[in-house]
């Protein structure tokens, strides 16, 4: 093929309808073994779309329809509107739920924040046996929140737990009955989760602080700031990432949180620890309320979205400006 | 081995056109380089050749036949990488081999293959180490001996040198003009470096803006740029560009040069001729490239093409072989390229010849070409 | 950030500090195990009269042999081995499914990219944060219609479906880190969709399977909620039967064997923490902070 000679000539040739043309007896010529290559993508991917769209969005949409049913112990679609809401928010349990989780859940994440920085900083001070130290904080992460709520049941078992360790060792005044007192019952929950979840958030938070560059450290330290002062000022702020997506984790595993409540406390005494994820269980399946349990899953639902959408919305945008 | 011809290619992302028309076609055994800055389209109009991206409309055309809708497998090319992109799984001779594993091509054949291509690029000692093992300019040539393993009809380079230092992207440019000098085979380099543009090309595509600039032989797009985009990114130091008025006087066209202390200097224009009638009075950019304002030299100082000047010396860098001296016509600054010794001191007055005869025209607004 | 003081550190009141309070971090959470570790080799006698850190007068294994093989977990009163092989017959096939299509969907996410697959992408990370609870009841219909209520089939199924948006989350963020220069360069040699992915991904995905792997384990051999809906009597998987085990009311609670049922429980997942702890951490931080 000869070569254009085109020299000195701006090369921003109008469109030709030959070269469009030209292009369909090739497009044919692509042979099936090409186009099977060109759709393995799409078939690959395929089925995971599929069961994504239909088992999760799909079983949303379902249960938000049962959910204005009257639905007890089968699904039935007699249309009741906002009754099961209604019903819901007289509810008293799902009252009791709604306050245990507020408590719950934010003294869980506060507390959890708070060791989990505290530990985070003082294993970065050069610990001997960090690694060995590390490894014991976070082991009970490991373990099943079932686990972990039959450990505690045994720890703070009025009577043979925790309080006769203390009576003998001489504190003989010592009680401690929260876990069947209805009113202090819930603060066990919160002592368990903390136990189970803290070690994360340190492991979050020291890979956080190992990835501050050391010389912005060292030229604060010239500046003349102490290290309390570098770590408030300096570090901490760096690190707000980590709080903001150790906060979406610990706010996730505080609504999720049912196992631990179903092997700590049953939900007991009572149902004073009941939370919303054991009231949904035992309104669904133990009391055959299912619309009644849809609604509350649906509100579940509901609180997860207002804390993940704006969270997941700032994501996205920091990563298409990146 | 084969001619490359591409005819209207178009390319367009979402509502971005990335490629805006691109006609460019070599013939069997040129060196084509597409230069320009980044977010030009070089690298999309690459990966086009390629294949690996779908283009708009238009065609592409490898030896004679259309490759448009080819899969990149059936296009018989070879890509050296910016990255390298080794698969770091294998080994060297495995990397090399590869190509020819999946096409098929027997054993021992293969094996033979590796050792020409190893000869040739000098890494026979290389073969059974990993890429993690290699340093930067080995893992440069095992990527082109991926490339040379099959024998494609076309060799694509993508920035190849981009990632090696300074000394060894000399060394490796070199290298890479003696193969294609040896092997004679087709080659689209990538680059963003107006020197390695100049080096290795038979014809450079300048590109900006998805659009070819100017297609030609590195000379020609030196002496010769299309308009002012070209003038200015093709040429280290760059071209000067001084905005004067034209005057004309018995027919004889000139751009009017003012030194910071009022000397008036009427510029020749020699290759003037009535077309530029309409811009006399009016304001236009001369093209100058540093070299060609020089100390004075006697021999040549009298040429009808030459003008001289006097103005201060403001800046003089030494590079070695000559000292760039920075002056002031117009209120803009000149660079001037003198030998050393006959360079003056900073703040006093020198004397300058400008040659005249390669000097360009271009219209302030549209930047293009007047002369 | 290791070394955060120009100098060395040296022996202060400051250092002593944070020696102390991490050796308090260090007691509060060994203390659990230790507490059931302990009573897990008492008697109930042992039990009443000591306290929890007290040694055992003798160690016993009655505790431990009761919970494997004559335990009442409900009804039944076989012990908890039953379940404890349910949960690995329901853990295996569920990780290694989910895995694999993690990291075929993590390839195709990053590698091969068309339209609409980033916003599919988007959809899918809702799955890993939606609380399973709104989507339970549907499944169990689902599962019935199926011929796959109360069968470890059914549970392996559902965990395969809920695990997918985390495997593939994983495989999607250490595979975007991968060149794709590799793939184009693979694609100009020849090579297609799967050769690409056996030959030049796989053979790198080493860590990044370690880490989905060992996650995908703890999920699902620790999972109680799936396993508390979709089971039936003899397919339970050991989470359920030990909180079956342990909240039974008929006759004497016998803490020494609740214990040492919570123990063969953590096992697994606390041999599988202890062997890889490095890669179960990653998966942690990694899975979490980048989603």
């Amino acid at each position: 093929m000869a070569a254009h000679e085109m020299t000195q000539s701006a090369a921003t040739a109008s469109i030709s309808d030959d070269a469009t043309a030209g292009t369909e007896p090739v497009r044919r010529g692509v042979g099936f073994g090409e186009r099977v290559q060109r759709l393995l993508p799409k078939l690959v991917l395929g089925p995971t779309m599929l069961t994504t769209l239909l088992f999760i969005y799909g079983y949303v949409i379902w249960t938000g329809v049962l959910s204005v049913t009257k639905s007890r112990f089968l699904p039935q679609y007699d249309f009741v509107g906002l009754l099961q809401y209604e019903k819901l928010l007289d509810n008293d349990r799902w009252g009791v739920a709604s306050l245990n989780i507020v408590i719950f859940g934010g003294l869980f994440i506060l507390i959890c924040l708070g060791l989990g920085v505290l530990m985070a900083i003082l294993l970065d001070q050069k610990i001997r046996a960090e690694g060995s130290i590390r490894t014991i904080f976070l082991y009970p992460m490991a373990l099943s929140f079932i686990v972990t709520g039959t450990a505690w049941k045994w720890i703070l078992n009025p009577g043979l737990g925790l309080e006769k360790l203390l009576q003998d060792w001489g504190f003989e005044q010592f009680t401690f009955d929260w876990l069947v007192d209805p009113d202090m019952a819930i603060y066990t929950l919160v002592i368990a989760a903390v136990w189970q979840s803290s070690g994360f958030v340190m492991a979050l938070f020291l890979a956080g602080l190992r990835g501050v560059d050391n010389s912005i450290v060292k030229a604060a330290q010239l500046d003349g700031a102490s290290m309390p002062t570098i770590y408030r000022r300096i570090i901490l702020p760096h690190l707000r990432p980590v709080f903001f997506s150790a906060f979406i984790i610990l706010s996730h595993i505080a609504i999720k949180s049912f196992d631990l409540v179903m092997a700590l406390t049953g939900g007991g005494p009572g149902y004073s620890t009941d939370l919303p994820a054991t009231f949904m269980y035992t309104t669904a399946f133990s009391r055959g309320q299912m619309a009644l349990g849809s609604a509350s899953a649906m509100l579940m639902l509901g609180v997860v979205l207002a804390i993940l959408i704006p969270y997941l919305y700032s994501e996205l945008r920091g990563k298409n400006n990146g | 081995m084969a001619a490359l011809d591409i005819q209207n290619v178009k390319k367009t992302f979402g509502n971005v056109d990335v490629l805006k028309g691109i006609n460019l076609s070599i013939k069997d055994g040129e060196f084509l380089i597409l230069v320009g800055p980044s977010g030009c389209g070089k690298s999309t109009l690459m990966n086009s050749i390629a294949g690996l991206e779908e283009v708009t409309s238009g065609d592409i055309c490898i030896g004679g036949g259309a490759v448009t809708h080819l899969p990149p497998k059936d296009r018989d090319i070879a890509m050296v990488f910016q990255s390298y992109a080794l698969y770091p799984s294998m080994s060297v001779r495995d990397n090399i081999a590869f190509a020819l594993e999946i096409r098929k091509v027997p054993k021992a054949e293969r094996i033979q293959e590796v050792e020409r291509v190893a000869d040739l690029l000098q890494i026979s000692h290389l073969l059974d180490r990993k890429p993690s093992q290699l340093s930067g300019g080995q893992r440069q040539r095992v990527a082109m001996g991926r490339a040379l393993a099959r024998q494609p009809k076309i060799y694509l380079f993508d920035e190849p040198l981009s990632n090696l230092d300074a000394k060894l992207r000399v060394e490796m440019r070199t290298e890479i003009k003696k193969l294609h000098q040896r092997l004679k085979t087709t080659i689209v380099y990538v680059t963003h470096d107006q020197i390695e543009a100049m080096t290795l090309a038979d014809r450079i595509a300048v590109m900006k803006d998805g659009m070819v600039q100017q297609f030609g032989t590195p000379q020609e797009i030196y002496d010769n740029p299309a308009n002012m985009f070209v003038a200015g990114f093709m040429g280290s130091p760059a071209m000067n560009f001084l905005r004067c008025e034209l005057t004309c006087g018995d027919g004889r066209y000139a751009v009017r040069a003012i030194t910071k202390d009022g000397r008036e200097y009427a510029l020749p224009l020699v290759h003037a001729d009535a077309r530029l009638q309409p811009w006399v009075g009016k304001e236009v950019v001369l093209g100058i490239r540093p070299e060609l304002i020089t100390h004075v030299i006697p021999h040549k100082s009298e040429a009808d093409s030459v003008a001289h000047f006097t103005a201060r010396v403001e800046v003089a860098e030494p590079t070695g072989p000559d000292t760039l001296v920075l002056v002031e016509l117009n209120g803009q600054e000149v660079d001037c390229r003198v030998d050393p010794r006959e360079q003056r001191p900073v703040g006093t007055d020198m004397e300058f010849m400008v040659d005249m005869s390669k000097a360009v025209l271009f219209d302030p607004e549209t930047e293009e070409r007047l002369l | 950030m290791a070394e955060l003081s120009l100098n060395k550190p040296r022996f202060t009141i400051g250092r002593l500090f944070v020696y102390a309070t991490l050796l308090l971090g260090v007691l509060f959470y060994l203390m659990p195990l230790l507490v059931m570790l302990l009573t897990s080799f008492k008697s109930m006698d042992d039990i009443r009269s000591g306290n929890l850190l007290a040694l055992p007068d003798a160690f016993l294994f009655d505790a431990w042999i009761k919970a494997w093989s004559s335990a009442c977990t409900g009804v039944a009163c076989d012990g908890v081995q039953g379940y404890f092989w349910n949960s690995f017959q329901i853990t295996i096939p569920a990780v290694l499914i989910s895995t694999f299509l993690g990291a075929l969907n993590g390839y195709v996410l990053t590698k091969w990219k068309f339209r609409g697959s980033d916003l599919f992408f988007g959809l899918m990370l809702f799955g890993c944060f939606i609380p399973f609870q709104v989507v339970i009841l549907p499944m169990a219909q689902t599962l019935g219609w199926l011929g796959l209520a109360n069968t470890t089939t059914g549970l392996v199924f559902v965990h395969i479906v809920y695990g997918m948006s985390f495997t593939t989350l994983f495989f999607r963020n250490f595979y975007v880190a991968v060149p794709t220069e590799l793939v184009n360069a693979a694609r100009i040699d020849g090579a297609g969709f799967f050769t690409i992915f056996w030959r030049i991904i796989l053979p790198l995905s080493g860590p990044i399977f370690v880490v989905c792997i060992i996650w995908q384990f703890t999920q699902v051999w620790n999972d109680f909620l799936f396993g508390v809906v979709y089971s039936g009597g003899d397919t339970k998987p050991i989470t359920v039967a030990l909180n079956n085990l342990v909240n039974t009311s008929t006759g004497v609670k016998e803490y020494n064997v609740d214990m040492a049922a919570a123990m063969i429980a953590a096992l697994p997942t606390l041999i599988v923490y202890v062997l890889a702890g490095k890669y179960f951490v990653r998966g942690l931080t990694a899975g979490a902070v980048k989603g």
